[in-house]
């Protein structure tokens, strides 16, 4: 039944296996390390799927060991925990200590825990089911009301009317938001309907909003920017003066070059956020870092002060007599640590299986005399705070740019988000910072929906051409935009665009999508399509920094949209995250950690503001203090 | 009696003024020279005497200290903390070699922690796989080399895995490597002055600035040798350990 049982340090050398099949587990036992053990996701469960194979385990965190025991998905065995348990007790027993050039046999003992595991379970199977109490029972939690028969309604009863209820109202705030410039026809029509829906609370009523609902969202779709509709009507000579797709002459002023300060700032990579992260990015004087590094200078000094006495104390902490720390002691320290995460904002869920996981990695360890247990729980918190946030590939797009390049093709990014978070604004900003690096950029305007967003980049491309003009260049224009107006598919307009960049040599492509709500299925098909057509180096979600709890909505759906409507096996999900607004947040830098821990997938920019220069890249160690302040 | 209550009347109670501070005083002075000469005894120990073994996750780290620790070649996973064991060469003292995980999340806080007690650092490379994964290996490389603290040390450069048959050799290794620090140097030279980072370590660029990049011309002492753990091919890794110490 179980193919593979090992118990590994923390170390990864292994100290006794038993293995049935002959199979290499390692791949298995590795991905639950990366997958599992580093994400800091090791929570009540310790259960880990891959493949058909599923791994259940146990940390030690007295011995610093790992008891893994693998075996196939389908076949559920229910022992497993005890078994484990047992094993623990009965591997300490035998070897107290653990020294890794030993020789461990422990076929014995594991075989007799084996059997006892299975025995009990066996024996627990066959025993007849208890009755249910009533506490437990359905009927309990039904509500006298409901329980009320009303032969006037039809065959739903009230908590199914409820949850149509509760149905409807989730379903009519994103039809008023799908809804383009509606005619006050339709505006009445849907007043009427909801009117009825509250009166009477059926089933058809349910039914009927959603099939008006799915129309309008695809009405929206095919509308695009739906023609201007005037009181007196109009004609032809209308159309000209309303035709937004080109500039009029006399917009083609001389641009003004007021942020000429901002060229040459930007060179290089990106700068670390600051320590304090409250002086305002925008005046990047070189007195402003030099006093900062002055500050870091004297403290520097003062910090290595107290390592001397505490080279004393841990001499005799060896001395004294320790113990250890279990799941409820740490409860209410933990309880704490978990309520200071949420006033820091991170989500309420995250904050949940941060401490969970904090929990399990401190169970059962050894607590100095000189320690307590909330600086325990402090330290390990931060720990795996820290390894959150750090990345866990190398990111380096100049790097990886340069490479691209090099093989002649563009290197695409692409950005996706939530409405209003600031896509194109940060699009601009890192396309400044790749021309300050010397890369030619071409701008994809793949937002056909949102009235302006062709305009807008148009815009940025002029202010960035005019701050890096082409005399300066070898005569290249640095920035140019492929855009196709509004109204058309976006993916056939990234794939045209990708094309003319490899054609005309340019070196990187951003595309800019529209605005969407990770709840809006057709919209989430379409981005996939996108996605999936114009298979991009790099999918940046783009996050702001203010969002809370809507931040792992946003993300789950956000990614399982990409990993379902993709028909590939290998779906090209979100790479890497752009985290915006980061200077309207003090110190609730919380949603970093949110975004982070549920993709895994490291923060690559951080947007701290609304001109060119205020782009930087980010500094774990400041996020982490600040979080835990 | 009487004799008993002179002698109780003569011991009169101390007062505060006419006490001897002296002793005190002097007890307390040798009480402190102690301390501080045990706290420096103690810092100065904790001089450079590890030997460091990093590299990118999957190198063969793990395996390699198990063999030169302890003689054997158990299975080994990733791992999550670092390896910490005594060396013992054949003729001199003992030195201490610490295996630092090669998972990115976990690595660069080990390193912290023990790169100041580093007097040799062994840079792990999978001799298969280093064409692949070239950027990653160069950028870790990187790192280590322009660390302020790793300045003293002598690295060597393993070429690990040689047991199989498409493994490159140390040369071919060198080449390419020298290739992508010139441009990870290149890349990075262009940083801005990074607001949060600590003058004590600053980063710093490697080589001479107009040439291209080359082993020779940077303050560590690098040596490139290969060897196998699997097979236990560890012979010149254990030379070059047995010279620096």
């Amino acid at each position: 039944m179980l193919d593979f049982v090992v118990v590994f340090t923390k170390g990864g050398v292994v100290l006794w296996n038993s293995n049935e099949s002959g199979q290499n587990y390692s791949s298995c036992i590795n991905s639950l390390i990366r997958g599992v053990i580093l994400e800091e996701r090791n929570t009540e469960s310790k259960y880990f799927e891959e493949d058909h194979l599923a791994v259940q385990f146990k940390l030690d965190n007295e011995l610093d060991l790992v008891y893994a025991a693998v075996f196939q998905k389908v076949i559920k065995l229910n022992y497993l925990d005890n078994f484990l348990s047992e094993m623990q007790l009965a591997f300490k027993e035998k070897f107290s200590e653990i020294a890794l050039g030993n020789d461990y046999d422990f076929e014995q003992e594991f075989r007799s825990v084996l059997s006892a595991a299975e025995e009990a379970s066996a024996k627990q199977g066959k025993a007849p089911k208890a009755m249910r109490s009533y506490n437990e029972s359905q009927k309990s939690k039904k509500t006298v009301a409901s329980m009320i028969e009303d032969p006037k309604k039809s065959s739903s009863s009230a908590t199914t009317a409820a949850s149509e209820k509760r149905v409807n109202i989730q379903e009519s705030p994103p039809s008023s938001t799908a809804g383009s410039p509606r005619s006050n026809e339709d505006i009445i029509q849907e007043n009427r309907r909801k009117l009825r829906e509250k009166l009477t609370p059926t089933k058809k009523a349910a039914q009927e909003s959603r099939a008006s609902k799915a129309q309008q969202s695809t009405q929206s779709e095919k509308a695009g920017k739906k023609p201007r509709v005037w009181d007196l009507g109009g004609n032809s000579k209308d159309a000209v003066l309303l035709d937004r797709s080109k500039d009029a002459p006399e917009d083609q002023v001389q641009v003004p070059s007021i942020h000429n300060e901002l060229v040459g700032t930007m060179q290089g990579q990106i700068p670390d956020l600051d320590e304090q992260s409250d002086s305002p990015s925008d005046e990047s004087d070189v007195d402003d870092y030099e006093e900062q590094q002055q500050q870091r200078r004297q403290a520097a000094p003062t910090q290595r002060k107290p390592k001397s006495s505490s080279g004393l104390l841990s001499y005799f902490k060896g001395i004294v007599g320790a113990k250890t720390m279990t799941r409820q002691e740490l409860q209410p320290a933990l309880e704490k640590m978990r309520d200071h995460l949420i006033s820091k904002n991170v989500a309420s869920e995250i904050a949940a299986k941060l401490c969970d996981s904090v929990a399990t990695s401190l169970e059962g360890k050894q607590l100095g005399t000189f320690d307590s247990i909330a600086s325990q729980v402090r330290d390990a918190l931060t720990q795996s705070l820290v390894r959150i946030l750090s990345p866990k590939r190398r990111i380096d797009i100049i790097r990886d740019a340069l490479e691209s390049k090099r093989n002649g093709r563009p290197y695409t990014i692409i950005f996706c988000g939530v409405n209003g978070v600031g896509k194109s604004t940060n699009l601009a900003k890192i396309c400044f910072w790749l021309i300050e690096n010397d890369f030619n950029v071409l701008i994809a305007a793949c937002d056909t929906f949102r009235a302006g967003a062709v305009e807008q980049l148009r815009t940025h491309t002029r202010h960035l051409n005019a701050l890096h003009p082409p005399a300066k260049h070898q005569n290249r224009q640095m920035v140019q935009l492929y855009e196709k107006g509004y109204g058309k598919d976006a993916a056939g307009i990234a794939m045209e665009a990708i094309k003319f960049a490899h054609d005309t040599k340019v070196d990187v492509v951003l595309v800019d999508t529209a605005g969407r709500m990770q709840d809006n299925e057709p919209l989430m098909r379409s981005l996939s399509k996108l996605i999936k057509v114009n298979n991009p180096d790099l999918v940046l979600f783009v996050g702001e920094a203010l969002v809370g709890n809507e931040a792992v909505d946003q993300l789950v759906k956000f990614n399982q949209s990409l990993a379902d409507y993709s028909s590939h096996e290998n779906p090209h999900i979100i790479d890497g995250i752009v985290l915006t607004k980061f200077d309207t947040i003090d110190d609730k830098v919380g949603a970093a950690i949110s975004m982070t821990y549920i993709t895994g997938q490291p923060i690559v920019f951080v947007g701290t503001g609304q001109t060119y220069a205020d782009l930087k890249a980010i500094n774990v160690n400041a996020v982490v203090s600040s979080l835990m302040k | 009696m009487d004799k008993l209550n002179e002698k109780t009347r003569e011991r009169t109670p101390v007062k505060l003024g006419e006490v001897n501070f002296t002793p005190i005083l002097i007890a307390l002075l040798v009480g402190f020279i102690i301390v501080a000469i045990f706290v420096i005894l103690r810092r100065r120990s904790a001089g450079r005497r590890d030997f460091l073994l990093t590299g990118l996750s999957e190198a063969g780290k793990s395996a390699i200290f198990m063999q030169l620790v302890h003689g054997k070649f158990p299975e080994t996973f990733t791992s999550i903390k670092e390896n910490v064991g005594e060396y013992y060469s054949g003729q001199q003292a003992a030195t201490r070699l610490v295996d630092i995980p090669g998972h990115y999340r976990v690595r660069d806080k080990c390193f912290e922690l023990h790169k100041r007690n580093a007097k040799g650092i062994v840079f792990v490379v999978d001799s298969v796989s280093v064409q692949k994964d070239i950027r990653d290996v160069a950028d870790f490389l990187y790192t280590i080399l322009s660390d302020s603290a790793t300045q003293p040390c002598s690295v060597l450069i393993l070429c690990n895995k040689q047991d199989q048959t498409t493994a490159k050799s140390s040369q071919v290794i060198k080449t390419l490597l020298e290739k992508e620090l010139h441009t990870v140097r290149d890349t990075r030279s262009r940083k801005l002055q990074s607001v949060g980072d600590d003058e004590v370590n600053k980063p710093i660029v490697l080589g001479k600035p107009g040439r291209d990049f080359e082993f020779a011309h940077i303050s560590q002492q690098v040596q490139f040798v290969e060897s196998s753990a699997k097979d236990n091919q560890l012979k010149q890794l254990t030379q070059w350990i047995d010279r620096l110490l």
